[in-house]
C-alpha cells in the first residue's frame, strides 16, 4: 500500500460520520443560528436583521424555566447514579450466570417507545391511583397531596426514562476491573470498604463519567416529562422552546433559546469534565493516546 | 487531556464558521400575505383517487368514512391530527409556505385560524359550482360569518359551545366558571389552552361582555387566570386531552367542548356538560382546502356527502354537536336518535342566550399579538 493511500485510510474511514455530522448536525445548526438573529412574525415574514436582543430577551423572560431546568436535570442524575451504582456494581460482580438477563431487564423498558412510557405513568401516578391511596394510607402524601403534577413526578419520571444511560456505562466500566486488584489490595490489609474507594470505585470512574453526561444533558432539555407528569409550575426550558415553536410561531426566540441551552449545557459539561478530569471519560487508554 | 482542547477547538472553530457563514447570506423565512388573486380550487370531471382529511379527534363516527369510500369508490385518508388551532398551524405552516399541503385536501380549523391562515395565503376559494350541493344544505345562521360572508372558502364541519364540562358525582355544584376558581376544587380543575375558548368565558363570569371587552380586560382576566394556574388551583391547560384527566378522574370540572362530554359520558355517566350560569361561546370548525391540495375534486365529493342529512345524522348522533346541515333534526327523529332530543345538537334560543361568538380582543394585530404572548407565558408558566 502506498504511503499516500495509507494516509488517507483514516479520512477515508471518517467520511460517513463526518457527512452525517455535517449533514444532520451542522448544517441545522447553520440555519437554526441564522433564524435566531431574525426579527418579525409570521405574519409579516422573518428578516435576518442580526437581532442579538433575541438572546438577552429570550433568557430576561425564560430565567425561571433555565434554573428550574438544571435544577431537575442535577437532581435526577444524582438520583440515577445513587440508583444505578449499586445496580451495576450487582449486575457486574454477583450477577453470574443471570447477568444477561438482568441486562436485559435494565434495557427492557426501551422495548416500548419513550412516549408511551411517560404517558404510562400518568395513569400510574394520577390522583385515584393505588400508589397514591397507599402513600396516604401511610401518611407520607396528605389527604389533598398528588403526585402528578409535582416537582417529584417530574423527576422521577426523568430518573425512570434516563436510568439505562446511566446503568450501561457503569456496568461496562466494572465490568473491565480485574478483580486481581481487587485481591491485591485486600492482600495489602485493605477493609473491604478501603478497596472499593481506593480501587473499585476509581476503575469505574469513567462509566460514572460517561453516566451522569448521558443522563444529564438529555433531562436538561427534556420536555416530555414535564409535560405529561407536570404542571405549568414544572415547565422546562424544553417546554418553553417547544411552545415558541409550535404554538407562538416565534421561531427566533425559540432559536435563541436553544442556542443559550446548547451553550449552558456545554458550559456545564466544560466545568464538570475539567473537575471530573478527562482521563476518567476516555479511560486511560484515553490518557496514553491524547 | 489534549484530546479535549482539540474538542473544544473544533467546537470553536464551528461556530465561527457559522458566524461567517451567516454574514454572507440574506433574507430569511419569507411569510406574510399573498398579495395576489386568491387561487381557486377547481374540481375536474369525477372524482376519483385518494381525499386525504385532517381533523379533530372524536370527530366522525366509524360508519362514514367506509360508507363514502363504498358509494364514491374515493380512498379516504383520515387523519385525527388536529388538537389545537395553533399547534396544527405550526405543524403545516412550512409545507403551506412553499405551497404545499402534505398532501391534505380539507383541513378543519376553527373561525379564527380559518380567517388566519386565508390571510396568510393558504387557502384556496371553492369552486363555487363544485360545492353547491352541500352549500344548498348550510343552515342560515352559518351562512354569512364575519370572517367569510359569503363563505367562499370556509363550510362549517360542525359547530358547538365551550362550557363546562363537569364530573357530577365529584362536583356537583358547579354551575359558574367562577365555582373553578373554588378553593375546594383546586389542583382539580382544568382549562383549555386554546385562549379564545377559555378567556372570553372567565371574563363573562366577571361580567365582562367579550363584544364590549377592552384590552385591559383581556389582559386583567388572564392575569387571574395567572393567579389561579400559580397557586395551584389550576392543575393544567390542556387541548382536546382533557377527556383523558376526566375520563381518570385527575380533574372534576373543567372549560371543554359540549360533544365531548356526551362521548365520555358513554363510559361514565357522571360526567356532563353544564351551560355555565354566565354563558358559553359559540364556535364553529371549518372545513378548508389548503394550496396544493393534491384531489379537491374528491374534497367536495367528501363536502357534499356529509351535507347530505341522511349521512350528517350518522355523524350528529355520534358527536353531538350543532349540525350545520339543513334537515338532519327529521332524520334523526325518523332514527329515532337521542340527539335529535338534545339541547346539545339542537339547542333552543333560550338555551343559548347569553353565549358569544366574539372570540378576538380588540384593536387589530399588534394588540392580538400582545395578549397572545401574554396567554403563552401563562399557559407554559413563565
Amino acid at each position: 500500500m502506498s504511503t499516500v493511500r495509507r494516509r488517507l485510510v483514516p479520512y477515508f474511514l471518517m467520511g460517513p460520520g463526518l457527512v452525517w455530522l455535517i449533514l444532520f448536525f451542522v448544517v441545522p445548526l447553520y440555519f437554526m443560528g441564522r433564524l435566531a438573529l431574525e426579527s418579525g412574525t409570521l405574519a409579516t415574514g422573518f428578516e435576518f436583521t442580526w437581532e442579538f436582543a433575541n438572546f438577552t430577551d429570550s433568557f430576561d423572560r425564560f430565567d425561571e424555566q433555565f434554573v428550574r431546568s438544571f435544577v431537575y436535570a442535577g437532581v435526577a442524575t444524582v438520583i440515577a447514579l445513587l440508583i444505578a451504582y449499586p445496580l451495576a456494581y450487582a449486575i457486574a460482580f454477583r450477577g453470574g450466570r443471570w447477568k444477561n438477563a438482568l441486562l436485559l431487564a435494565v434495557v427492557a423498558p426501551f422495548f416500548t417507545t419513550y412516549l408511551i412510557r411517560t404517558i404510562a405513568w400518568t395513569t400510574i401516578l394520577s390522583d385515584d391511583s393505588v400508589i397514591v391511596d397507599v402513600l396516604k394510607a401511610v401518611g407520607l402524601l396528605g389527604d389533598e397531596g398528588r403526585l402528578l403534577a409535582t416537582p417529584t413526578a417530574v423527576i422521577a419520571g426523568l430518573v425512570y426514562n434516563f436510568l439505562p444511560f446511566m446503568v450501561l456505562p457503569i456496568y461496562s466500566s466494572l465490568e473491565r476491573i480485574d478483580v486481581r486488584l481487587i485481591e491485591a489490595a485486600k492482600d495489602l490489609y485493605a477493609s473491604a470498604r478501603v478497596a472499593f474507594w481506593k480501587v473499585t470505585l476509581p476503575l469505574s470512574m469513567p462509566g460514572v463519567v460517561a453516566g451522569t453526561l448521558l443522563t444529564f444533558i438529555p433531562a436538561a432539555g427534556d420536555y416530555v416529562n414535564a409535560f405529561f407528569l407536570g404542571s405549568i409550575n414544572q415547565s422546562m426550558i424544553g417546554n418553553r422552546i417547544q411552545s415558541l415553536y409550535l404554538m407562538e410561531l416565534d421561531y427566533p426566540t425559540a432559536a435563541a433559546l436553544s442556542f443559550i441551552l446548547m451553550a449552558a449545557i456545554l458550559a456545564v459539561v466544560v466545568v464538570y469534565i475539567r473537575f471530573a478530569g478527562a482521563e476518567a471519560l476516555m479511560g486511560d487508554e484515553g490518557e496514553q493516546r491524547a | 487531556m489534549k484530546g479535549f482542547k482539540k474538542l473544544l477547538f473544533g467546537v470553536a472553530m464551528l461556530i465561527a464558521a457559522l458566524v461567517v457563514a451567516a454574514c454572507g447570506s440574506e433574507g430569511g423565512i419569507e411569510g406574510g400575505k399573498d398579495e395576489g388573486e386568491v387561487p381557486v380550487a377547481k374540481a375536474e370531471g369525477e372524482p376519483s383517487g385518494t381525499v386525504k382529511i385532517a381533523n379533530w379527534p372524536f370527530y366522525i363516527d366509524r360508519k362514514t368514512v367506509p360508507e363514502f369510500e363504498r358509494e364514491t369508490g374515493i380512498k379516504v385518508q383520515y387523519v385525527e391530527e388536529v388538537n389545537d388551532n395553533n399547534d396544527f398551524l405550526a405543524k403545516v405552516q412550512p409545507q403551506l409556505q412553499r405551497g404545499e399541503s402534505g398532501g391534505r385536501d380539507i383541513m378543519i380549523v376553527t373561525d379564527w385560524m380559518a380567517n388566519r391562515m386565508r390571510e396568510l395565503g393558504y387557502l384556496q376559494d371553492f369552486d363555487e359550482e363544485a360545492i353547491a350541493p352541500a352549500k344548498a344544505n348550510l343552515v342560515p345562521q352559518l351562512a354569512s360569518p364575519a370572517f367569510d360572508p359569503e363563505r367562499k372558502f370556509s363550510l362549517p364541519w360542525q359547530s358547538g359551545m365551550t362550557g363546562l364540562v363537569v364530573n357530577k358525582a365529584k362536583a356537583p355544584d358547579v354551575t359558574s366558571i367562577n365555582d373553578l376558581f373554588d378553593p375546594k376544587y383546586k389542583g382539580r380543575v382544568e382549562m383549555l389552552n386554546e385562549m379564545r375558548d377559555t378567556v372570553p368565558l372567565v371574563m363573562m363570569a366577571d361580567g365582562v361582555r367579550p363584544e364590549d371587552a377592552t384590552e385591559e380586560d383581556w389582559m386583567n382576566t388572564i392575569e387571574k387566570i395567572r393567579e389561579a394556574a400559580e397557586s395551584g388551583q389550576i392543575r393544567k391547560f390542556t387541548g382536546n386531552d382533557y377527556t383523558r384527566d376526566l375520563a381518570n378522574g385527575d380533574a372534576v370540572a373543567v372549560i371543554g367542548w359540549s360533544g365531548d362530554a356526551v362521548q365520555l359520558q358513554a363510559d361514565n355517566p357522571d360526567i356532563q356538560f353544564v351551560m355555565p350560569d354566565e354563558g358559553c361561546t359559540l364556535w364553529s370548525d371549518n372545513m378548508v382546502i389548503p394550496v396544493g391540495a393534491p384531489n379537491p375534486t374528491a374534497a367536495y365529493a367528501w363536502m357534499n356527502y356529509v351535507y347530505d342529512p341522511e349521512n350528517q345524522a350518522q355523524i350528529a348522533d355520534y358527536n353531538y354537536y350543532f349540525t350545520p346541515v339543513k334537515g338532519t333534526k327529521e332524520v334523526l327523529e325518523r332514527m329515532g336518535s337521542d340527539a335529535a332530543k338534545s339541547e346539545l345538537v339542537f339547542p333552543t334560543e333560550e338555551y343559548t342566550a347569553n353565549c358569544s361568538t366574539q372570540d378576538e380582543p380588540p384593536g387589530g394585530p399588534e394588540v392580538v399579538r400582545k395578549v397572545e404572548q401574554a396567554w403563552q407565558d401563562v399557559i407554559t408558566g413563565a
